[in-house]
């Protein structure tokens, strides 16, 4: 029983000196979805060197990781991160909504998002079913892998991507507009083997050898290929694809509470810098996209939005998309999420059409 | 019922029980300990010694022990009452108390923040419950609430009532009554209670991952260790962590019947 | 104890337990309430935020009641293949000596003691495709074990075993001997001794076991999320129906289907035990 007392409060006493706060320390609380986790962990230990050489101050991180979806939920129900690096731009408008998020966050050159990626196909290596494009992918019996993006907003990217993808009239064999690309989507669905519950998850289960095609993205692919993984699959860019992006912001409730919103508005200028750049680049993510305007000639026809990365690319490494488009040309999450993913969405709808 | 050597057609139940608890229990943990160990016993040894890993189980602990204690002192109070008393409504207090088995962890988690959030119907608690460890407290008690109650309450119940009265009858406190009297009788019971909310306790993940924002080093438990390894790809780190909170269920498990039978024998 | 026995002198005096009886009781009363009424009560606030109608809508949704129908029908098949499985292990445990009768013994609690994610985990690592295992099955018989509603019933059965084995132990070895050595001089076979003699007195505790393992299977997430494909009206249980509308913020609808899910726990459970104390009446009447 004594030996369980010295070895309970050796642990208690280890635990307390830990705990123990030092002087001119400064903490930020990060809430980031899954996927980034490996790039965060390489651009905060930079960023502290940055801090302490600038202001002589240590900044200690705490971080939690989890579903995009959750973490804006725990946000906004009293979980006070500082800073919110989320997977879709909703998640944070939510956080804004419910009244944390006082400035215009999305005030800056990159619109708020500091990561992005495309949605694209991967294969088995040597592509044995031949997939090339979104039309390869329907109605011939492969089995394909995707998340459901009811539990995940993330997975609501690949929905977008298929369906934007048809929509624009660059998937053979459906017309372009509303009714052919509901058509693809349907098609695309009917062929689903397994919809796990976030994009992560969903990729493994393809790593996992099931399956004969998955929807996912690009970073996804190249954090598989840095895992060393990279013989498991191959990746095909579609012709048409939607432009994936990640938001980060400063809570700036919280942060004024914490009294560290000069650290936190700090640390999210330093994620756009090259360096943290870098390390996204390296993770497998694209740098953020300008939307540069150009007015249209004609009288009463729509500008042109050209979508212009802010760092140049690695071609070998990011490839150009032929037909690149955002979720803006759906009118943005705000009008996305309630009429395709509500209760009474297209796509719901459509899920329990096929399925019924 | 008698104890007694094999028959024939013992040899066959025997049998039929075994590839049953062999194909449903032991293999697919074969398949978990095959896979910790592909590459040997290092890579076990090295993710169950980072500190990060330890950390993350000594919350675990912590968390079921108190737990346990918790639900084992208030586990006794309720299955006395439910089976001695009579009161209106005890039917359905009853039958709700299987309540934390049936429900999905996400949405207890869910209504912790309802009620304790930032904008919650009790947000001015005095303890902050949501995204903290003693939320997390909380809820492991919630989930592993049935299992001392529903372990003691036969065991009162087959008793009856009868030695209790008569040892009021003679002049002995409820306090004495109960040590003299009900404690024997349901202290297996109890003991065994208690380590079924040991190991529940260990192994929660939904509800304690909602309430308690799993950030690393303060709020994440075992558990969420190892579904964040498995999205990291950190095999290793998941499926050692994952043997090794089994192991230390079953060897709890071990030590308490043999505790049992030593008491029983002595 | 001496603290136990000083403790008793100064009570006995009043030799009175009511009013500590009756406070036990309030304390009991209060606690269960707050643990479990209050969380019950918020729930069905949730839910019926929107109004009936709502409520209504969110529950006969497709999709809701697909997804509700496959949680009770394996959660349901589950418990029946348990209730025999396990009886027969629990009889194996208590009547036969054998070797490792000890270590099996104890091997039963596993599914309590491993999180339910690890199981999810630990079934892919056996029966995916690319496995020994799930290959031979797949190749051999077609059978595939994952992302199919054999994957949801055969982690069920891997978290419910221990369930009604627990239940019908302690009541197995109690049994007594002398009744069923009766039954065998009177030329009874052993079978018909187990029908007659040793069933009846086993069913309560069966059918216990049996309701528990029903309950915590449908309320199980962990392994089936991992374990299914989750494909809406198909693979896609109640509990990951919740997760995914309470992803999408749509906390009415999901608070709506636990409610369903908890009424159809507690219909079960007060019905069986209804009938069984009626059973009880009956039974004494003759």
């Amino acid at each position: 029983m004594r030996k369980w007392f010295i070895i309970v409060s050796l642990l208690l006493l280890a635990v307390s000196s830990v705990a123990q706060a030092q002087e001119n320390e400064v903490k930020l609380t990060l809430a980031g979805f899954a996927v980034p986790r490996e790039a965060y962990g390489k651009i905060i230990p930079l960023f502290q060197a940055y801090w302490l050489a600038e202001t002589g101050q240590t900044v200690v991180f705490e971080e939690s990781y989890l579903a995009s979806g959750a973490q804006s939920r725990a946000v906004i129900g009293g979980f006070e991160a500082d800073i919110v690096a989320l997977s879709l731009e909703d998640h944070v408008t939510r956080i804004a909504d419910a009244g944390l998020i006082t400035t215009e966050w999305q005030n800056n050159d990159y619109n708020g998002m500091v990561s992005t990626s495309v949605a694209i196909l991967l294969v088995r290596p040597d592509n044995p079913a031949g997939i090339t494009n979104w039309s390869d992918v329907v109605g011939r019996g492969l089995a394909v892998i995707t998340p459901n993006p009811a539990t995940s907003g993330g997975a609501q990217w690949n929905a977008m991507a298929a369906y934007g993808a048809a929509y624009r009239g660059h998937v053979d064999g459906y017309s372009a507009g509303a009714e052919g690309a509901l058509q693809f989507l349907t098609a695309l669905y009917t062929d689903v083997l397994v919809m796990d519950a976030d994009g992560r998850e969903s990729f493994l289960t393809f790593e996992r050898g099931i399956g004969d095609v998955a929807i996912t993205y690009e970073n996804e692919y190249y954090a598989g290929v840095n895992a060393g993984n990279g013989d498991l699959y191959e990746i095909v860019y579609p012709t048409s694809t939607i432009l994936i992006e990640n938001p980060i912001a400063v809570v700036d409730v919280y942060a004024d509470k914490h009294g560290v919103r000069e650290v936190a508005d700090a640390f999210v200028a330093f994620t756009y810098t090259p360096e943290a750049q870098a390390i996204f680049a390296e993770s497998g993510f694209r740098p953020p996209y300008q939307r540069v305007v150009t007015p249209s000639e004609t009288e009463g026809e729509e500008d042109i939005v050209t979508l212009v990365p802010i760092i140049e690319l690695d071609e070998t490494r990011f490839p150009p998309i032929e037909d690149l488009f955002t979720i803006d040309d759906f009118g943005g999450w705000k009008e996305v999420v309630p009429t395709f993913f509500g209760d009474e969405g297209i796509f719901t709808k459509m899920i329990t059409e096929i399925q019924g | 019922m008698k104890e007694r050597n094999l028959s024939l057609g013992g040899i066959l139940l025997l049998l039929v029980v075994l590839i049953y608890a062999g194909v449903l229990l032991l293999a697919p943990v074969a398949a978990l300990v095959s896979n910790t160990f592909k590459d040997g016993f290092e890579p076990f040894w090295k993710a169950i010694t980072d500190p990060e890993a330890l950390n993350t189980l000594w919350l675990s602990m912590r968390l079921a022990v108190l737990a346990s204690i918790f639900n084992a002192l208030l586990g006794v109070m309720v299955a006395w009452v439910l089976v001695r008393h009579n009161f209106f409504g005890k039917g359905l207090l009853n039958a709700l108390v299987d309540l934390p088995l049936v429900i999905s962890p996400v949405i207890v988690g869910y209504v912790m923040i309802v009620l304790f959030g930032r904008t919650g119907w009790l947000k001015d608690f005095p303890i902050k419950l949501a995204f903290s460890w003693e939320g997390m407290l909380v809820l492991t008690v919630f989930v592993s609430l049935p299992f001392v109650i529903r372990e003691i309450q036969p065991v009162l119940a087959g008793m009856g009532k009868e030695q209790e009265e008569a040892a009021y009858t003679l002049g002995a406190s409820p306090w004495g009554t109960f040590w003299r009297i009900v404690f024997p009788a349901i202290r297996h019971a109890l003991t065994y209670g208690i380590v079924l909310t040991l190991a529940r306790s260990l192994g929660e993940f939904g509800a304690v991952a909602v309430i308690g924002g799993g950030t690393q080093g303060s709020t994440e438990s075992a558990t969420i260790y190892i579904y964040r390894s498995l999205n990291d790809r950190n095999y290793a780190g998941a499926y050692s962590m994952a043997l090794l909170l089994g192991v230390i269920a079953i060897l709890i498990l071990i030590i308490m019947n043999n505790l049992r039978v030593h008491k029983r024998g002595g | 104890m001496a603290q136990a026995v000083a403790h008793r002198d100064s009570v006995s005096q009043t030799n009175n337990p009511q009013m500590l009886f009756w406070g036990l009781r309030s304390s009991v009363i209060i606690y269960l309430s707050v643990m479990i009424i209050m969380p019950l009560f918020v729930i069905g606030v949730e839910g019926l935020r929107e109004g009936i109608d709502a409520f209504w809508t969110s529950i006969t949704r497709p999709v809701a009641w697909s997804a509700i129908w496959l949680s009770v029908w394996t959660a349901g098949v589950m418990a029946v293949i348990n209730i025999i499985m396990g009886t027969t292990t629990a009889y194996v445990l208590v009547r036969y000596r054998f070797w490792g009768k000890n270590l099996l013994n104890s091997l039963i609690d596993l599914p309590f003691a491993i999180p339910t994610l690890v199981t999810g985990v630990m079934l892919t690592l056996l029966y995916g495709p690319q496995t020994s295992v799930g290959k031979f099955l797949n190749d051999e018989f077609g059978i595939k074990i994952l992302y199919s509603n054999l994957g949801i019933i055969l982690s069920l059965l891997f978290l419910g075993y221990p369930f009604v084995i627990r239940a019908v132990q302690p009541v197995m070895m109690k049994l007594d001997a002398s009744q069923q050595e009766a039954a065998h001089t009177l030329g009874a076979s052993q079978f018909t001794t187990f029908r007659r003699v040793i069933l009846p007195a086993l069913l309560p505790a069966m059918i216990t076991g049996g309701l528990l393992s029903f309950a915590r299977a449908l309320g199980e997430f962990g392994s089936i999320v991992i374990v299914s494909g989750n494909i809406p009206m198909k693979t896609q249980t109640a509990a990951v129906y919740v997760y995914a509308q309470v992803e999408g913020d749509k906390m009415a609808s999901a608070s709506g289907v636990s409610l369903v899910i908890l009424l159809i726990a507690l219909i079960t459970t007060l019905g069986v035990d209804f009938w069984y104390k009626r059973n009880k009446r009956v039974g004494k009447k003759l």
